[in-house]
C-alpha cells in the first residue's frame, strides 16, 4: 500500500464517488419518503404483482411483496437500479485506476518512483474497493435516516435485515470490482478494458435475469455471481448471509490478487 | 552506472531489439540516437525495468532492473517521451504528488527548477501546452536529485530559449556528478550536451563513439546559391560531392573536410549560403547504408 497514491487517487475520484452515492442516497430516501403512502394499500399491490407473470416478478424482485419498507425497497431498489449504479462504478473505476494509466502512460511517473508495482497495483485495488464502500456506507446511512425522518414506529423497517442486505451488496460488487480489476490490469487499451469489464458484468447481470425469468433457464444461473444475491430473500431472513458473504469475499480476494500478479508480471508498454 | 548487455526482446509484430549492449559511466552524459521506430523506447522501457528482456539484462548501480523494482527506482529520473499526467491535477498538485512519491522533503531545488524553466506550475495541467507539459515532466525527473537521469526525447517542444536553459541545467547536473542518458532523433539535440553517443538502427546497435568522432563523421548538406549560373557550373564540376545542381543553386555535402569547401568557395561570388536540415539518416549516411559491415567488425 503506498498512501501518498492512495491519497491522490480518492482525491482525484472521491467528487465522482461521491456524486453516485449522494444520488444512491437520495434515491433511497425518496423510496422511503414514498413507502408510507404505498404501506396503507400494501395489499392491493401485491395483488397487482400478482397477478403479474411470475417470471417478471421475479426478475424485478417485486415478490418480496411490499409488506414491510425493507421488502419494498429491497424489490425497488436493490433489485435493479442500486445494481446497475455500482456496475458501472466497477466497470469505469477499474479501468480508470489502472488500465487507464497504461495507455495513456502516466502509470510511468508512478513505478519511476520508487515504490513497486505490487504496491501500485494493490492502492489502486483499495481505491475501488474504498470507493464501493462509500457509496454502499452512504446508502445504508440514508436508509437509517429515512426510516427516523418518515417511518418512526409507524411501520416495519427491520434495520437489522436492511444492513444485511448492503453488506452483501457490497460482497457481491466486491467481487465483481475484483473481476473488473482484474481485467484492468491484464489491458493495455482502455477501450478494451471497459468493453471487456463491461460486457462480464452486465452478461452476468443478463444471464441472472434470464435465470430469474424462465425456469427453464435456470441452469444459467450457475454462471452468474449475481446468483449469490438475492435481497427478497435477504428481507425474508432465508438467505444463508454468511456463506454467501464469504463466498463473494473469497471470490473477490482471488481476483484482486490475479490481478496483481499479472500487473507485476507483464511488460508494460509506457 | 548503467550497464546494458545483450538486450533482446521481440514483439509479436515481429518488431523488437537485438542484442543492445552499452555502458554509461558515471558523470556521464550517453545519448542514444536512432530514428523513430528503432527501438529507442523498447530500450529505455527496460532500462526503467517496465519490460522484461526475452535475453540480456540492465542494471542500474549494480541492482537489475526487472527485478530491482521499487529499489532501483531510487537512484533514477524519468521522463518520458510521452507525456500524460493524471487527470484533474495542476502541475504544483502534480509535482507535490511525485515529491511525496519519491519520498523527498526538500521542495527547494523543486522551486529552482521552475523558476528556471519559467512556467506556471498552478495552471491545470490539461490546459497546458506540449511545451509546459514538458517542463512540468523535467522538473519531476530532476527535483529529487537522482544519480542517473533518464530523458526520452526531452526537448521535444520546447523553445529555442528553453532548449538552451534545458542544456544549462543538464550541465550543471553533471558537474554535480549525476549521469545521463538521453534519447534522441536528432544529433543537434545531443551534440553539445554528450559525452558519447550510440547510434541505434532497426533495434540494433550500429556503433557506440565520442560525440567528437561523431561530430567529424556527420555529413552536412550547404545549399549555396552564386551569383552566375557559370559560376554554379564551375563549382559543381570542383570534384566536391554535389547533392544537386540547379540554374545557380547548389547543393553540396560535406563530411569533415571543411576546408576544402571554404576555400573552393571563397573563388566565387556569394549570394547566399543555408544548412539544410537533414535527419539522422542523411547525416550518418555512412552508418545506415554499410550497416552490415559495421557489425560485422
Amino acid at each position: 500500500m503506498n498512501f501518498s497514491l492512495y491519497k491522490e487517487m480518492m482525491r482525484v475520484n472521491l467528487k465522482g464517488i461521491m456524486n453516485y452515492a449522494m444520488g444512491s442516497a437520495f434515491y433511497m430516501l425518496f423510496m422511503i419518503w414514498l413507502y408510507p403512502g404505498l404501506g396503507d394499500s400494501t395489499a392491493a399491490i401485491d395483488e397487482l404483482v400478482k397477478a403479474m407473470p411470475e417470471g417478471v416478478g421475479n426478475a424485478f424482485g417485486l415478490n418480496s411483496g411490499f409488506a414491510s419498507a425493507e421488502a419494498f425497497i429491497s424489490g425497488e431498489y436493490y433489485g435493479l437500479i442500486l445494481v446497475l449504479i455500482l456496475s458501472i462504478v466497477c466497470v469505469q473505476l477499474s479501468t480508470q485506476l489502472i488500465a487507464r494509466l497504461v495507455d495513456r502512460g502516466s502509470m510511468a511517473y508512478l513505478l519511476a518512483t520508487p515504490t513497486t508495482r505490487r504496491k501500485v497495483a494493490f492502492t489502486q485495488g483499495m481505491v475501488l474497493v474504498t470507493s464501493l464502500f462509500i457509496i454502499l456506507a452512504v446508502t445504508l446511512l440514508a436508509g437509517f435516516a429515512g426510516k427516523s425522518w418518515f417511518l418512526g414506529t409507524k411501520y416495519e423497517f427491520d434495520m437489522s435485515r436492511f444492513t444485511q442486505l448492503n453488506t452483501v451488496a457490497f460482497m457481491l460488487f466486491f467481487a465483481i470490482g475484483g473481476l473488473c480489476f482484474l481485467v484492468s490490469c491484464a489491458c493495455n487499451d482502455e477501450k478494451k478494458a471497459l468493453g471487456i469489464s463491461g460486457a462480464v458484468t452486465f452478461g452476468f447481470f443478463t444471464l441472472d435475469l434470464l435465470g430469474k425469468i424462465s425456469d427453464k433457464l435456470d441452469v444459467l444461473r450457475y454462471f452468474t455471481l449475481f446468483s449469490f444475491y438475492r435481497p427478497a430473500h435477504i428481507v425474508q431472513g432465508t438467505a444463508e448471509v454468511t456463506q454467501i458473504c464469504l463466498w463473494l469475499l473469497l471470490i473477490g480476494l482471488a481476483a484482486f490478487a490475479a490481478g496483481i500478479q499479472i500487473f507485476r508480471r507483464r511488460d508494460l508498454p509506457l | 552506472m548503467l550497464k546494458v548487455e545483450g538486450l533482446s526482446k521481440r514483439f509479436a509484430n515481429g518488431r523488437g531489439i537485438d542484442n543492445v549492449s552499452f555502458t554509461v559511466h558515471q558523470g556521464e552524459v550517453f545519448g542514444f540516437l536512432g530514428p523513430n521506430g528503432a527501438g529507442k523506447s523498447t530500450t529505455i522501457r527496460h532500462i526503467m525495468g517496465f519490460m522484461q528482456p526475452d535475453r540480456g539484462s540492465v542494471t542500474i548501480g549494480g541492482l537489475d532492473a526487472w527485478k530491482g523494482q521499487g529499489t532501483v527506482q531510487k537512484l533514477t529520473g524519468y521522463l518520458p517521451g510521452e507525456i500524460n499526467f493524471i487527470d484533474g491535477m495542476t502541475g504544483t498538485s502534480f509535482l507535490d504528488f511525485m515529491t511525496s512519491m519519491q519520498g523527498v522533503k526538500d521542495t527547494s531545488k523543486r522551486n529552482r527548477l521552475i523558476q528556471r524553466l519559467q512556467f506556471d506550475a498552478a495552471t491545470p495541467i490539461r490546459k497546458m501546452s506540449k511545451g509546459m507539459k514538458q517542463k512540468v515532466g523535467i522538473v519531476a525527473a530532476f527535483m529529487h536529485s537522482p544519480k542517473l537521469i533518464i530523458l526520452d526525447e526531452p526537448t521535444s517542444g520546447l523553445d529555442p530559449l528553453m532548449q538552451r536553459v534545458f542544456i544549462e541545467l543538464v550541465l550543471e547536473e553533471k558537474a554535480a556528478g549525476t549521469t545521463f542518458l538521453m534519447s534522441s532523433h536528432s544529433f543537434q539535440e545531443i551534440e553539445r550536451t554528450c559525452d558519447r553517443a550510440a547510434i541505434i538502427k532497426d533495434g540494433r546497435i550500429v556503433t557506440v563513439k565520442n560525440i567528437h568522432e561523431l561530430q567529424s563523421m556527420q555529413r552536412k548538406l550547404f545549399e549555396v546559391v552564386f551569383a552566375t549560373q557559370e559560376d554554379a557550373g564551375r563549382f559543381a564540376a570542383s570534384g566536391l560531392q554535389v547533392e544537386s545542381h540547379e540554374g545557380n543553386r547548389v547543393r553540396i555535402a560535406i563530411q569533415g573536410d571543411y576546408a576544402a569547401f571554404t576555400q573552393e568557395l571563397a573563388q566565387y561570388a556569394v549570394r547566399s549560403i543555408d544548412i539544410s536540415t537533414q535527419n539522422l539518416e542523411d547525416i550518418f549516411m555512412n552508418y545506415y547504408d554499410r550497416d552490415r559491415e559495421v557489425n560485422a567488425e
